[in-house]
């Protein structure tokens, strides 16, 4: 971050705090979602109900970093890397708010999943995007806690390997249910889990692109290429 | 530091970009320093410093005290020539016309270049005179209808006209602090200046004569080459349109002010603007 210290002490211990806050709030997103996708696939609804009610603190946090970064704001007038410093954790509290977020919605689907005892090739393809998933979510919050911006555009350019195994999951599910329409219900529910993962990649890709805008004081160069084409399958074709 | 590290010239990114823009837009380097060293007697003020200010824009000049800001910034108008120990070597043009030459009469130069001091100091005189002094001395106007079309237009220009046009009559300083620093103003650029040169302008006025002050460079900066010296980051933020940070003496760097303020390329002024000097 910067080797030096403000003058004025108090402002560093603020941004300290911030930067310590999204940390917090990284490591528990991280187990929300974990907990969330063995809460699924081991049908456990005690696990969910848990993983449901810890979103109140992700929502308290995000609330608590946007209240302490307008006060800093208004107080401090904050310039150059300091104020993208607090406009960058501003954005990143969100950005994991919203995979709690995720991780909760997965979390709500696990009694309607588990009312017929489904087969375990169902959930294969969605534990391993949710494995592509938190790796991703893994790095980018090393890469927020070393600000090290080498593999920062390898980090989000695996987010395509996040969209094309989505893609080939749509595709399986969908087969699954032609195959059989008792695994219609289950399959759906399953296919809202998959896309609530596909949108944590995204979110991991924000994260990416606001600590390099952080860091450096510019976005990443070049629109990644998306590979998702989930949007084109349709029956027919799966 | 080298010279090419203070030269203006930088290689073309985004922020190099935009000054080209505000540079086309401007069209011309009202001022253009070259080389210029200033001592105090052994004390080297200013060190090898080469800016170029444009036309209609407001350049601000931040840095720490005795950074040579103001040193610098009275280089301008020659106001250091009033220092019997200060020496001034280096080129300062205005318009291509070396400030410095012989033939320049100081005097004259200063009616081109306006100041406007930290104080607000109006003369001991009524609020028309005030601003009459100066188009008085260079016989700006004929007779006394002129005057008062120069004294008029002044006063509006500087936002004073309608809190003073029924006092004219009364002292300049019987006004408040705000109103003192507008008439200030008025009588700077009654002169018709090319130039405005601005030392901490703000820096003994409440947060709304600040705002009044700042609405009124705004305006200026239409007509004028304003430069501002301030210590108010958040000031040479909102009222500049390129920022130069000097150190010790030296240019650090000059750049677009929303560069300057988001994103500087040198660690002394990301120190300095966030507060970790010292």
């Amino acid at each position: 971050m910067n080797d030096r210290n403000h003058t004025v002490t108090a402002y560093d211990e603020e941004l300290g705090f911030l930067s310590n806050r999204i940390a917090e709030m990284g490591g528990y997103a991280e187990r929300m979602v974990d907990r969330a996708v063995t809460a699924l696939i081991n049908s456990d609804h005690a696990l969910s109900k848990q993983v449901i009610a810890e979103d109140a603190l992700m929502d308290n946090w995000h609330r608590e970093i946007d209240d302490k970064s307008v006060l800093i704001i208004a107080k401090r007038q904050p310039m150059a890397r300091d104020l993208r410093e607090i406009i960058g954790t501003m954005r990143i509290a969100s950005d994991l708010e919203r995979i709690g977020d995720l991780g909760k919605n997965i979390a709500k689907r696990t009694v309607a999943v588990a009312e017929v005892k489904q087969p375990l090739r169902l959930y294969r393809g969605l534990e391993s995007l949710a494995e592509l998933a938190m790796i991703q979510l893994k790095e980018v919050l090393d890469t927020f806690a070393t600000r090290r911006m080498d593999g920062i555009e390898l980090l989000r350019d695996r987010d395509e390997e996040i969209d094309a195994k989505y893609t080939s999951l749509f595709r399986e599910l969908l087969t699954y249910m032609m195959e059989d329409p008792r695994n219609i219900s289950a399959c759906t529910h399953l296919l809202f889990c998959a896309k609530n993962i596909e949108r944590i990649g995204d979110h991991v890709t924000n994260i990416a692109e606001t600590i390099h805008y952080m860091e450096t004081g510019e976005g990443l160069a070049n629109e990644r290429p998306k590979d998702d084409k989930h949007n084109a399958i349709t029956v027919s074709k799966a | 530091m080298t010279s090419a590290e203070t030269s203006p010239e930088k290689s073309v990114n985004m922020s190099n970009m935009r000054d080209l823009e505000i540079a086309a837009k401007v069209n011309a380097n009202k001022v253009t320093a070259r080389n210029v060293d200033v001592y105090y007697g052994a004390t080297h003020a200013i060190k090898n410093v080469s800016v170029d200010i444009y036309d209609k824009a407001v350049t601000a000049f931040i840095g720490p005290s005795g950074c040579g800001k103001s040193t610098f910034l009275r280089c301008i108008n020659r106001m250091n020539d009033t220092i019997n120990i200060c020496k001034v070597s280096g080129k300062i043009e205005i318009e291509g016309e070396d400030i410095y030459d012989r033939r320049v009469d100081p005097v004259q130069l200063r009616a081109k270049v306006g100041m406007v001091f930290q104080k607000p100091n109006p003369f001991p005189k009524s609020i028309y005179d005030n601003v009459a002094y100066g188009p008085k001395i260079h016989g700006l106007s004929q007779n006394k209808t002129e005057l008062d079309e120069i004294v008029e237009t002044a006063l509006k220009k500087a936002a004073l006209w309608n809190e003073v046009k029924d006092r004219l009559a009364g002292p300049g300083t019987g006004l408040s602090g705000g109103q003192q620093q507008r008439l200030c103003i008025a009588r700077a650029i009654a002169t018709q200046p090319e130039v405005l040169l601005m030392d901490e302008p703000c820096s003994a006025l409440d947060p709304i004569a600040t705002a009044q002050v700042e609405e009124l460079i705004d305006e200026l900066r239409s007509q004028f080459s304003v430069v501002i010296v301030t210590h108010s980051m958040q000031q040479a933020a909102r009222v500049s349109q390129r920022t130069a940070m000097f150190h010790l003496g030296e240019l650090v760097e000059i750049d677009v002010t929303e560069t300057m303020f988001t994103n500087p390329s040198h660690k002394k002024t990301q120190d300095y603007i966030t507060g970790r000097y010292g």
